[in-house]
């Protein structure tokens, strides 16, 4: 066979890496916004219930914790979940039905887009809507008084990595799962205990030492400590830390999954 | 010569153990349609997806996969840059009206705003979407989706058009008028390649088909030569299982199922003889065509 028989190359520039994903965040975005009031509002309010029931109920009978009282304590920690959260929906049923259900992704990955493209654009959204519900729910606990410091404008941008970080662990986690049922054992079998085991509402300094070193394996610890830092503005060198573990967390757990579902996707 | 757009050589795919497509060797020539027949599960929209680097080939070094100068399993990108893709299924987006749809498509393009624009508006009027411009998804029918899929396929002015079962499940106007606008594309350049089970579709629209079998090229050629070289003329029909034995078969090929026996002939004439003492409505008699030749070469049966 010689090389005059194949057909003619056509030369052509696709998009560059940094379009593409601008390309399937705006898709996103745009999907996202059409629903912004059903979708956005639930998450937004939720940490003011808990914050009443729990920090007005509880608080009378908690005192200062570390010298900060209680409800500035818990305030400072429930900001962190809300991005967890979000992110966490989107990119398990979210996903899982763009996947299976809608075809979405087939229509995208037959654009000039490939799975990786898809993937990463998808953990920048998620980050963008920690990067929002943070925001929020930061705002409305400082008009009830309940962040001291400037630096909680921090918030966001810490908000903005860890919706990446449950970004990436829910893809991961969306990979291995055959059908929408699947994600209970993710949602209540890991986020829960996750919650109440991350110093939002005690610290986990005084639980027995081996739920300690759990704890630190778990991604929110982290970035309830960076949020709780920024609205209190205590600081302390060890935050390095928890921005290692989260940048590394995303990283691993974001490779992971974009290579599995990559394996779902192109046969 | 004509300059060619898809060069495959000894494509083969493997799904486990299961043989998808096997050996697989066609090319398409610029401009022309080229057609993917075969029963479900033969391995056509396995092998369409091969072109675009949606399924990676076996690897093997005698294959030889080219689409538009470029190797599937190497720029995939720059192929789906140039290529528009039909899928079997219906995805669009149902949140969005019908021109966000086109809009979200033209940035997975790279097109600049005033580019998308003029083209959305181009692409509407070509599938004759117009009117349904903001429309919701879900106030669309059946066929008003399908050509909005095939518009939004059309987005970067590809050189290359892929359509899988284009028009399954649409109404006899849609089918005709997407038959039209292929046509209109072929003129203007554009290759196509498609995968239908309706053979008219097919007889309509190919310069050259493949009939495809379990993953194998049975036949291949453009669907009216392929008829008269593998088939006689015309074929009789008999529906009435009570007269099937006092009919006079001899000298015409026969084949026979549950409800009907079948007479083939290239005499007219003759086979007029046969229908004489049955009752109008027992029988047809017509040319063949190529569902004919289709269920001649992949069988009866039912494959799944």
């Amino acid at each position: 066979m010689t090389k005059a028989l194949l057909p003619q190359l056509i030369v052509t520039t696709p998009p560059p890496l940094a379009y593409r994903l601008y390309s399937i965040w705006y898709r996103h975005i745009r999907v996202y916004c059409k629903h912004l009031v059903s979708n956005g509002f639930p998450p937004f309010v939720e940490p003011l219930f808990f914050l009443a029931g729990v920090g007005l109920g509880l608080g009378h009978y908690v005192g200062l914790i570390d010298g900060t009282p209680y409800l500035l304590f818990l305030a400072s920690g429930m900001i962190a979940p809300s991005s967890m959260f979000t992110a966490a929906f989107e990119c398990t049923f979210g996903t899982f039905i763009r996947l299976e259900f809608d075809k979405a992704y087939d229509g995208m990955v037959s654009a000039s887009i490939t799975v990786t493209d898809l993937f990463v654009g998808e953990i920048l959204f998620v980050g963008t809507k920690g990067f929002f519900f943070t925001l929020a729910v930061m705002s409305v606990f400082t008009v009830f008084g309940l962040v001291p410091s400037y630096y909680a404008i921090l918030t966001p941008l810490v908000g903005f990595f860890a919706g990446m970080m449950f970004g990436a662990l829910s893809l991961f986690v969306t990979s291995f799962v055959k059908t929408i049922n699947h994600f209970n054992f993710f949602l209540t079998g890991c986020l829960t205990p996750m919650f109440f085991f991350s110093g939002i509402v005690f610290p986990i300094t005084n639980l027995p030492e081996w739920i300690q070193w759990v704890s630190e394996v778990f991604p929110l610890t982290h970035s309830v400590r960076l949020i709780r830092a920024c609205c209190l503005g205590q600081f302390s060198s060890l935050l390095f830390f928890d921005i290692l573990f989260m940048a590394a967390f995303t990283i691993i757990f974001g490779y992971l999954a974009v290579s599995r579902l990559e394996k779902r996707l192109i046969q | 010569m004509t300059e060619k757009a898809i060069y495959v050589e000894h494509a083969t795919k493997h799904f486990g153990d299961f043989k998808a497509v096997h050996n697989l060797s066609f090319e398409v020539n610029k401009a022309t349609c080229f057609g993917l027949l075969g029963p479900n599960g033969a391995g056509k929209t396995t092998m369409m997806n091969m072109l675009t680097g949606r399924v990676r080939a076996d690897s093997d070094n005698a294959r030889i996969i080219n689409v538009l100068g470029y190797d599937p399993l190497k720029n995939e990108l720059e192929i789906r840059y140039l290529t528009g893709i039909v899928p079997q299924e219906n995805n669009l987006d149902v949140e969005l009206s019908v021109s966000q749809n086109l809009y979200i498509y033209s940035k997975f393009y790279g097109l600049p705003q005033n580019v998308a624009s003029r083209r959305i508006s181009e692409l509407l009027e070509f599938m004759e979407l117009t009117e349904k411009k903001e429309a919701r998804i879900r106030e669309l029918s059946g066929g008003m989706q399908r050509r909005l899929i095939i518009a939004r396929a059309l987005i970067n002015s590809p050189h290359l058009l892929i359509l899988d079962e284009p028009t399954t499940g649409l109404d006899p106007q849609v089918r005709q008028a997407i038959w039209d606008k292929m046509r209109m594309l072929k003129k203007t350049g554009v290759t196509i390649v498609l995968t239908t089970h309706y053979m008219d579709e097919a007889a309509q629209l190919c310069d050259d088909l493949i009939i495809m079998h379990k993953g194998e090229k049975i036949l291949q050629g453009h669907p009216s030569a392929l008829i008269s070289k593998n088939l006689e003329t015309y074929v009789l029909e008999i529906l009435n299982t009570d007269v099937f034995s006092t009919i006079e078969a001899k000298g015409f090929r026969t084949e026979e199922t549950a409800g009907r026996l079948m007479l083939y002939g290239d005499r007219l004439s003759s086979l007029e003889t046969v229908t004489e003492p049955l009752n109008a409505g027992d029988f047809f008699l017509r040319p063949v065509n190529l569902e004919d030749l289709f269920l001649k070469v992949t069988g009866r049966s039912l494959h799944d």
